[in-house]
């Protein structure tokens, strides 16, 4: 089988100079020009590997880096012109598996791909999964839109966010703390009202009856988990 | 005399206290010190007589300088020169206490006004000396210690006006650093990203064509080497343009002026335009023959080519006209196209260095500096650029120069080469 990249950048010339060289290479190329785009692209056609540059319109790569980690763990190479260190820590921490600065040689980013592919082989396969489904809820991972029977329901990106750590950790319970941690960042860990706000929030838009609710359900005197279902 | 500082306005009695409590409206609601005072000197004259008020502050140097000063009653009718006190604001100012003097002008055996009671009292926020203010009153009676209760207690609230204005002033300095700060980062961020970007071309189709493990066929590798060329030029032209607008925001780029003829100079201008741009359809419409300009050809070519260049970019299938005209004293030039327009909350940024139109960004290569060149060099020339746009009709920029004196209302010889325009004769 081919091995698919997606190829993500503004600027035609960068697209048309990855996909000479990669597909003298063998491989085939996917192209997106914003992170929007790129999103999409993951999702619909799981590429093996996404070269993400990062100034971009619409979403730029960290953005874009962040979204695609909640649902694929598919390998991305950030290639910017950003070359400070706190922008290549930022794209590592979103999840980047490599980074290559601009300008870079034809030669360098040949041996980068290689190098990443091989490790990813030895890693195992993409995981990707773009639909949650949790009883009359859904959840679309890749455009990061939540539906109740059928039915889109508006969360805020703390919702969302909130939402997305119980998913992620189905059938576990989470600690407020660790949520907050997650959610909100270090210096909330401690912030539980703001926890008991969203969390009702989300019920009143999610649950049939928020007051006994089959989706985020608490376990008193240790957190909140989304309980596995019984289909 | 110096008076002990008392400054409990609970002693006052109920008279004074309810100007007191007017005073503190007052001051709460105006935030001019002039207004501030005027109100202040209203308000206190029924329970506080006095002939003259005045406000000195600290000067730049080490001097204090009267900031406000009004003539009340009889001060009105007085030498104003003599009534200001000069001697206890500084005498105030140096001590930081409140002080009480008299002062016994010419004359001051036969007229009672001719003595001068002075109050000076220090205008404080926490230990810094904002100022003084100064009191007086002509003829007496001396200020009694209640009067000087009250009138501490307004210095006290002038001193907070000071003080409120003082902040002011240092959080607006504050916002403009930190407005130039962030307009040096965004400077030094685009400047790095343009530059980056054609040398990113060049050095990774470079390297693509040197692959040794692969030969491009001859179609590709001339797509590359014209990507590389192209490339070259584009950074060429961003460091010329960076040099030239560091030039003309520094002044030091040369300027050669001479008189220019500018029918014959714009007709010029479209032959060339024309060779260089074969699909740009340039209409010249000369109203007026008989203008010239004192201009440096060069650069004036520069803008125009820069304009027509721009309605090449950003109004591809548009025709362009070219047109001269005259307004009282004034050259105008109009390059006029019926392309797309520019929306309407970029016209006010067009000529900021490194702005773009988000949305001609990504589609279309440009620095942001052409249009930022373009009116600093009419600006060197004395002259305006504008810029007046409907969307979905077109954009018209606007170039007013200020025309030759000599030349004006004069017409040309008719013998005189048309196409000569850095010589033309008046």
């Amino acid at each position: 089988m081919t091995t698919k990249i997606l190829v993500v950048d503004d600027e035609p010339r960068y697209i048309r100079l990855m996909e000479a060289n990669l597909i003298s290479e063998g491989y085939q190329v996917l192209k997106a020009t914003n992170g929007q785009e790129a999103v999409e692209m993951v999702a619909e056609h799981r590429p093996n590997l996404v070269l993400l540059d990062i100034m971009m319109p619409v979403l730029d790569g960290f953005g874009a880096c962040e979204r695609i980690r909640e649902f694929s763990n598919v390998p991305i190479i950030v290639v910017t012109a950003k070359g400070e260190e706190r922008d290549r820590v930022r794209g590592l921490d979103l999840g980047a598996d490599d980074y290559i600065v601009k300008p870079f040689s034809a030669t360098e980013l040949l041996a980068r791909v290689r190098s990443v592919l091989r490790r990813a082989q030895v890693s195992g396969s993409v995981f990707q999964q773009t639909i949650f489904k949790h009883g009359n809820l859904t959840i679309d991972f890749a455009r990061a839109e939540v539906f109740r029977d059928e039915k889109m329901v508006f969360l805020s990106a703390t919702e969302y966010r909130l939402l997305l750590q119980l998913a992620r950790n189905l059938g576990q319970v989470l600690p407020s703390e660790q949520l907050l941690v997650d959610v909100w960042g270090p210096e909330y860990h401690e912030d539980k009202e703001i926890l008991w706000v969203s969390i009702s929030r989300l019920r009143q838009k999610l649950e049939d009856d928020p007051r006994n609710p089959i989706h985020i359900v608490t376990r008193p005197g240790l957190g909140y988990i989304l309980p596995p279902l019984q289909e | 005399m110096i008076v002990s500082e008392i400054t409990d306005p609970g002693t006052l009695p109920p008279k004074e206290l309810e100007a007191v409590y007017a005073i503190a409206r007052a001051v709460g609601q105006s935030m001019n010190i002039d207004m501030a005072l005027d109100e202040i000197s209203l308000l206190t004259r029924p329970v506080f007589i006095f002939d003259s008020i005045i406000l000195y502050l600290p000067t730049n140097g080490n001097g204090l300088e009267a900031a406000y000063a009004r003539l009340i009653g009889r001060g009105q009718s007085a030498e104003g020169d003599q009534a200001w006190g000069e001697s206890i604001s500084n005498e105030t100012f140096q001590t930081g206490q409140v002080i009480m003097r008299s002062e016994k002008l010419d004359g001051w055996e036969t007229d009672r006004l001719r003595t001068r009671y002075y109050l000076g009292l220090p205008l404080r926020i926490r230990e810094e000396l904002m100022g003084t203010l100064v009191f007086c009153r002509f003829g007496g009676p001396p200020y009694t210690p209640e009067q000087i209760h009250l009138a501490e207690f307004i210095a006290a609230h002038v001193a907070q006006i000071l003080g409120h204005k003082q902040l002011i002033e240092r959080v607006g300095n504050l916002e403009a650093e930190k407005r130039l700060d962030q307009l040096q980062k965004d400077f030094i961020a685009t400047i790095s990203h343009e530059l980056n970007t054609p040398l990113g071309f060049i050095k990774g189709y470079a390297t693509t064509l040197l692959r040794t493990d692969i030969n491009w066929d001859e179609t590709t590798r001339r797509e590359f080497l014209t990507i590389i060329d192209e490339e070259a030029d584009r950074l060429r032209e961003l460091i010329d343009n960076l040099l030239d607008s560091s030039r003309l925001q520094s002044g030091t780029l040369p300027m050669q002026f001479q008189l220019v003829r500018m029918d014959s100079f714009l007709r010029d201008i479209t032959v060339r335009a024309s060779s260089r741009y074969k699909n740009l359809p340039i209409q010249l419409d000369i109203k007026k023959t008989d203008v010239r300009c004192q201009a440096d050809p060069t650069r004036l070519a520069q803008v125009l080519e820069n304009l027509l260049s721009n309605a090449v970019k950003y109004a591809p299938d548009a025709n362009v006209t070219l047109s001269l005209d005259t307004s009282p004293g004034k050259v105008h030039i109009a390059v006029q196209d019926n392309g797309p327009g520019i929306a309407p909350e970029h016209q006010s940024h067009l000529f900021g260095r490194f702005f773009r139109a988000p949305e001609d960004a990504s589609k279309v290569r440009g620095t942001g500096l052409g249009l930022f060149i373009c009116r600093q060099i009419i600006n060197a020339h004395g002259g305006e650029i504008t810029v007046e746009s409907t969307v979905g009709v077109g954009t018209t920029f606007h170039i007013y120069l200020p025309m030759d004196e000599k030349c004006e209302n004069k017409g040309i010889p008719k013998e005189e080469d048309q196409n000569d325009y850095q010589n033309p004769r008046c």
